[in-house]
C-alpha cells in the first residue's frame, strides 16, 4: 500500500469518528445508570443501563403512537396523488401546463413560515387544528409539489413505447395508470414513499404548532420537551431520542438503496 | 389516438393543483394581508394599517440582526457543505477498503430528525460535561476548550457546524455517483499524460460535475432557505439574540407575543426573499 493510501485510510477514520462522535455520545449517555452520569459523555457507559428506555418510553410512548398514525396515512396519501397528478402532467398537452408545473414545483421552496398563520387559522376554522387529520392535511398538501415532480420523472425514466401503443389501443388515463404505470412504478412508490416518510416523521415546525395537546403531540415535539428541562435526567432523553431516530434509521441502514434513490431524485431540478 | 381529453387530465392535475393553489399561494395571500393590519392575540377588532408593520420591521434592530444571521448562515453553509460533501465523496471514490460502511456513516446524520441533531449537539457542546470539552481535557488540550453555544461570539457558528455535519452526506452521495459516472477513460488517459490526483480533480472531474452541484445547491437552498429549527433547538436564537434568524424571530412574534400581524409581515419577508432567489435559480437551472 502506498503512502497516498494510507494518508486516505487516516483521513476517511477520522472523518468518520468526528460524524459519529454525536451519535456515540447520544448512546453511550442512554445507556448510562444516573451515578454513572457524572463521568461525563466520552467515559463508555460502566455497565448498560437499560432503566433509561423504560422511562423514555413512558414519556413519549403515546406520540410515538401518534406519530405512526400521523406519518403513514399522510405517506400513502401524498404518494398516491402525487402518482396521480404526475402521471397528469407527464401526459398533459395543453398550453400552461409547464407554468402550471413550475407553480407546483416551486410551492416546494416556499418556507413554511410564509404561510403558518393563514394555516393554524383556517385549520382552527375547520375544527382541525391539534388533530392529527388536521396534520395528515396540512403534510399532504406541503408534499404534493416533490411528489408531483418525483413521479412524473419517474414517469419520463419509463420507454416512451409502452405509453403510446396502449394509448393507440384507446385506453383511458385510468387505464394507462392501473395497469401499465402501477405495476411498472412499484421501484417509484417505494423510492417516494420512504422520502416521504422520512421527512414527514422528522418534521418539526408542523409538529410543533399544530400538534398542541395530548391527542396530537407527535414523537419529536416530546422529545423537544423532554430535552432541556429538569423533567428527565439526561440519560432519559438521549434515550428518548435514540428511540425517536430509530425508525428512519432503519431505512438509513437496511433500504440504503431506495433512500439514496430518494435523496438523488429530489435533488434534481424540476 | 388516445381515448381520454384534457377532462381525464384535468382530474389527475386537479389534487395537486388545488392543495398547492390553497395551502401554498392562496395562504401566502392571507398571510400578505394579515401583514397589512393590527391583529394581534386575542384582540377582537382587527384594523387595517397598511404598510405600518413593514415600516416597523425596517428600524427593528432585532429583525435587522436576524436578516444577517439568515444571511451569515446561508453563505457559509452552501459553500462549506459542497465542499466538505465533494472531499468526502472523494475519499469514497478512492474505492478503500470499507466504502459501504463509510457511505452510511456520511449519511447517516441526515436521517436524524432536527430534534435529535439538536439532543446529541446540545451535549456536545456542553461548555461544563459537553463531548468535545471532555475530550479536549481528556487529550491536555485545555487551551481550547470554548463555550460553544453559550457564548453570543460562537453560537450562530456552533448551528452552522450542526447544519453542515447534518447535510454534507447528502452532497456526499451525489458527488459520489457523479464522479463515478464520468468514464474512465477521461481519467486514465490524463493518468497516462502524468497528470498528479489532484490535477486530474480539478481540471477532468469536478468540472464535469455541473449538473450535480446545480442539483446540490437546489438542495442547498431549500434548507438554507428555511432554517429554523436547529436555531430553536439549540439556542432559541440566544444567547442574547446572537443566534436569531428570521424564521425563529417570526416564529417568536407570532406564537409567544401574539403578534400575528407582526409576525405574518416577518412571513412575508422570508417569502420575498425565498421567491426571489429560487424563481431566477430554478429558471436558469433548468435552461441547461
Amino acid at each position: 500500500m502506498d503512502k497516498g493510501r494510507i494518508f486516505a485510510y487516516l483521513i476517511t477514520i477520522i472523518a468518520c469518528t468526528l460524524y459519529l462522535l454525536p451519535l456515540y455520545t447520544m448512546v453511550n449517555v442512554s445507556l448510562k445508570s444516573p451515578e454513572d452520569l457524572i463521568w461525563g459523555p466520552v467515559a463508555p457507559a460502566r455497565r448498560l443501563y437499560f432503566n433509561s428506555y423504560l422511562q423514555a418510553w413512558e414519556k413519549i410512548s403515546e406520540p410515538f403512537f401518534n406519530s405512526i398514525k400521523m406519518t403513514v396515512p399522510a405517506t400513502l396519501i401524498s404518494t398516491f396523488l402525487g402518482s396521480i397528478s404526475g402521471l397528469g402532467f407527464y401526459r398533459a398537452k395543453f398550453k400552461y401546463k409547464d407554468l402550471l408545473l413550475f407553480l407546483i414545483v416551486l410551492g416546494f421552496y416556499v418556507p413554511p413560515q410564509a404561510v403558518l398563520i393563514p394555516l393554524v387559522k383556517f385549520l382552527a376554522d375547520i375544527g382541525l387544528y391539534s388533530t392529527i387529520a388536521g396534520l395528515v392535511l396540512t403534510h399532504v398538501a406541503y408534499g404534493m409539489p416533490i411528489t408531483t415532480l418525483l413521479f412524473k420523472n419517474y414517469y419520463e425514466s419509463i420507454p416512451k413505447e409502452i405509453l403510446d401503443s396502449a394509448e393507440v389501443d384507446g385506453a383511458s388515463l385510468t387505464t394507462l395508470y392501473r395497469s401499465i404505470l402501477l405495476p411498472l412504478s412499484l421501484p417509484g412508490f417505494a423510492v417516494v414513499s420512504i422520502f416521504q416518510f422520512t421527512n414527514i416523521w422528522n418534521e418539526f415546525l408542523f409538529a410543533l404548532v399544530l400538534g398542541r395537546g395530548r391527542a396530537s403531540q407527535l414523537v419529536t415535539v416530546a422529545i423537544a420537551n423532554l430535552k432541556g428541562t429538569t423533567l428527565a435526567a439526561w440519560n432519559v432523553q438521549m434515550a428518548g431520542a435514540v428511540i425517536g431516530a430509530i425508525p428512519v434509521a432503519i431505512f438509513y441502514i437496511f433500504a440504503t438503496k431506495l433512500v439514496i434513490k430518494g435523496l438523488m431524485a429530489g435533488a434534481i431540478k424540476g | 389516438m388516445a381515448r381520454y381529453g384534457n377532462l381525464q387530465i384535468f382530474l389527475f392535475i386537479l389534487p395537486a393543483t388545488v392543495l398547492v393553489g390553497i395551502f401554498v399561494y392562496a395562504f401566502s395571500a392571507w398571510n400578505v394581508s394579515i401583514s397589512l393590519t393590527d391583529w394581534r392575540g386575542l384582540v377582537t377588532s382587527i384594523r387595517f394599517v397598511g404598510l405600518e408593520n413593514y415600516l416597523k420591521l425596517i428600524n427593528d434592530p432585532i429583525a435587522q440582526k436576524a436578516l444577517i444571521n439568515t444571511f451569515l448562515l446561508a453563505v457559509t453553509f452552501i459553500p462549506l457543505t459542497m465542499l466538505i460533501g465533494l472531499i468526502t465523496a472523494i475519499l469514497l471514490c478512492l474505492e478503500l477498503k470499507g466504502t459501504s460502511i463509510f457511505r452510511t456513516i456520511f449519511l447517516l446524520p441526515l436521517s436524524f430528525s432536527f430534534v435529535i441533531s439538536a439532543t446529541m449537539w446540545t451535549w456536545m457542546f456542553s461548555p461544563e460535561q459537553g463531548t468535545i470539552n471532555s475530550l479536549l481535557r481528556l487529550l491536555h488540550l485545555d487551551f481550547l476548550c470554548q463555550p460553544w453555544i453559550t457564548s453570543t461570539e460562537q453560537s450562530l457558528w456552533c448551528i452552522l457546524l450542526v447544519y453542515i455535519w447534518q447535510f454534507s452526506g447528502y452532497v456526499t452521495i451525489i458527488y459520489y455517483s457523479g464522479i463515478r459516472s464520468i468514464p474512465q477513460e477521461h481519467i486514465e488517459a490524463a493518468e497516462i499524460d502524468g497528470a498528479s490526483r489532484f490535477n486530474i480533480y480539478r481540471h477532468i472531474i469536478v468540472p464535469q460535475l455541473k449538473g450535480e452541484t446545480i442539483g446540490v445547491l437546489t438542495i442547498l437552498l431549500f434548507y438554507a432557505l428555511r432554517v429554523f429549527d436547529l436555531v430553536y433547538l439549540l439556542t432559541g436564537g440566544g444567547p442574547a439574540l446572537s443566534s436569531e434568524v428570521l424564521a425563529t424571530y417570526m416564529y417568536r412574534m407570532t406564537f409567544n407575543q401574539n403578534l400575528f400581524a407582526y409576525g405574518a409581515s416577518i412571513g412575508t419577508v422570508i417569502f420575498i426573499i425565498a421567491l426571489a432567489i429560487m424563481i431566477p435559480f430554478l429558471l436558469l437551472s433548468r435552461r441547461r
